[in-house]
């Protein structure tokens, strides 16, 4: 149960009186639940079914969903199937790069449970032990109509402002930091900090520290910027 | 003509500009569409992109640098839009004139990979080489037309120019006077836009969007502005120097809308060319046709 634990971040009582006061608010969610780029991280067999949602058939653009590239410009992560452990891997390091309000979507019954590969050593079976998911699509695999449906469900929860369990990932940072490194060994650590971004970002919640991230603290190597240098490799991939 | 008049006219010039130019990206992407027979994005979409892209709560920026390129990618074209007569408002067409135009919208792609340099990743850096690449391609044959039209026309004053054309009618224009020149300007104007097959430096199945790969929230929005001024002032500066420019805006907006859709349309049929055809296509064929047209009007 995701959202019953995100907390509420206070707000600030605004003055009274001025009904112009919410409607940028208003205006830009609303903009966001129309404007979706989403990451396809081809995890799975699932993603087999995102080309025909895309193109003529079933046409996504019309609601305002387009394909990107980079985490950066991504608004939605879609996991497409079953996540092996290595896999996981670098869908947490891309989660973790893109901008805030991000969204994941879930397709494949693989993300929601294991699916058929339950008894499999080397998959992740639960999707969102890793990283808040804000929606499922099950089947095996769910068609065309099914993910659009489930798109659309999507943007309504964001038009609504109820799908922020991206804050989910900054207030409980420690519960799914222990998770992760439960399956990738102690000294799990990404590029990104998530604990400095969370206090930038007045994000900071009761579960955004605790043992694992005193564990993280521990091992921690300072993130430095990259060294542009020619003709010599960058430090090892994280493996 | 009085400061405050001219003060009005070169706030409202590039926020025509910007308007018009969201109509612009919408009909590239409703034309996109239409050939892969889809139904195509909103009305609304270019806007509800950009005020997306700017309402994200983390915006990560890689430094100062990249604040700068950014500002300076949008603040190139806002500065050409003053410099680009629309029907009724001139600004400051008439003491900028052709060359600064030039200079201006030049200014895009350096302020880019100025900002793209601080970002550090490898896919942006080849992009922006690329970029600046194209730019050393499409600029020639685009200099060369230039050139032509200013000397035919006698002038660099694009008032002027855009006035000739009107008062002498259909037959004086630029197209009809100088077809070989209005191709080769084609052609440049199509590579400037850095659409297939000229897309080298965007490229997204290949270094992932080149310069605008580690862009997110608002230096992304930032990019979708600067894309809506790109396709404006390319356009409309064709439009000024081929098509007689506009007596009124509703056959200026049908004319740069309609100029716009010849590259775009092409786009879509295409995958595209590597860096090093496209310098040998641009160097060869646009330079061609330019020069030989550049002897009609000597
Ligand atoms: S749910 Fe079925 S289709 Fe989807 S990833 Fe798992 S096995 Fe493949």
């Amino acid at each position: 149960m995701v959202m019953s634990r995100i907390q509420k971040i206070p707000v600030v009582e605004e003055k009274k009186g001025n009904p112009l006061a919410r409607v940028f608010d208003d205006l830009v969610r609303f903009c966001r639940s129309r404007s979706l780029f989403i990451l396809h991280y081809c995890t799975g067999c699932g993603a087999i079914e995102l080309p025909p949602a895309m193109t003529s058939r079933f046409d996504m653009e019309r609601l305002g969903i387009q394909p990107m590239v980079s985490p950066r410009q991504a608004d939605i992560l879609l996991i497409t199937g079953y996540v092996s452990i290595k896999t996981l891997k670098r869908v947490i390091l891309t989660y973790e790069q893109m901008g805030s309000p991000k969204y994941v979507v879930g397709i494949c019954s693989c993300t929601v449970n294991g699916g058929m590969y339950w008894q499999s050593y080397a998959t992740a079976k639960k999707l969102d032990e890793y990283m808040p998911v804000d929606l499922y699509i099950a089947g095996c695999m769910p068609r065309p109509e099914a993910v659009i449906s489930g798109l659309q469900k999507l943007m309504d929860r964001i038009k609504s402002g109820e799908a922020d369990s991206w804050q989910d990932y900054y207030q409980n940072y420690d519960y799914y930091l222990g998770n992760q490194q439960k399956l990738f060994g102690e000294d799990w650590q990404t590029p990104t900090d998530i604990i400095t971004e969370a206090k930038h970002y007045e994000l900071m919640g009761e579960g955004t520290l605790g043992e694992h991230t005193r564990l993280l603290e521990q091992h921690q190597n300072p993130l430095e910027a990259l060294e542009m240098r020619l003709g010599h490799n960058i430090k090892e991939p994280i493996e | 003509m009085a400061p405050i008049e001219l003060l009005i006219e070169l706030t409202l010039m590039p926020l025509i500009a910007f308007i018009v130019g969201m109509m612009m990206v919408l009909m590239m992407r409703r034309i996109a569409a239409k050939i892969q027979r889809r139904i195509g994005p909103p009305f609304f979409q270019p806007l509800y992109d950009i005020v997306k892209l700017h309402g994200k709560r983390t915006q990560v920026s890689h430094g100062l640098i990249h604040d700068i390129g950014i500002v300076m990618a949008m603040g190139g074209y806002i500065a050409a839009e003053t410099l680009l007569p629309v029907p009724g408002m001139d600004g400051i067409a008439e003491k900028g004139g052709l060359i600064t135009l030039l200079y201006l919208m030049m200014i895009p792609s350096l302020g880019l990979a100025l900002g793209v340099g601080q970002c550090a990743n490898p896919n942006g850096s080849i992009g922006i080489a690329r970029a600046l690449t194209a730019m050393l391609a499409y600029d020639i044959p685009l200099v060369i037309v230039i050139f032509g039209v200013a000397y035919a026309a006698g002038t660099t004053n694009l008032v002027e120019i855009i006035a000739t054309q009107q008062a002498g009618g259909f037959a004086t224009w630029g197209v009809i006077e100088m077809p070989l020149l209005a191709i080769a300007g084609l052609i440049a104007m199509h590579a400037s836009l850095g659409k297939q097959p000229f897309e080298i430096y965007i490229a997204p199945a290949e270094i992932a969007t080149g310069p605008m790969v580690e862009m997110s929230g608002k230096y992304l929005g930032g990019l979708f502005v600067m894309q809506c001024f790109q396709l404006y002032t390319t356009s409309v500066l064709y439009v000024s120097l081929f098509l007689g420019g506009g007596t009124t805006w509703f056959d200026f907006l049908i004319k740069s809308f309609l100029v716009l859709a010849i590259p775009v349309s092409i786009a879509y049929l295409f995958p595209r060319y590597r860096t090093e055809d496209l310098l040998r296509l641009m160097w060869k064929w646009p330079v061609m046709l330019g020069l030989i047209g550049l002897a009609f009007v000597m």
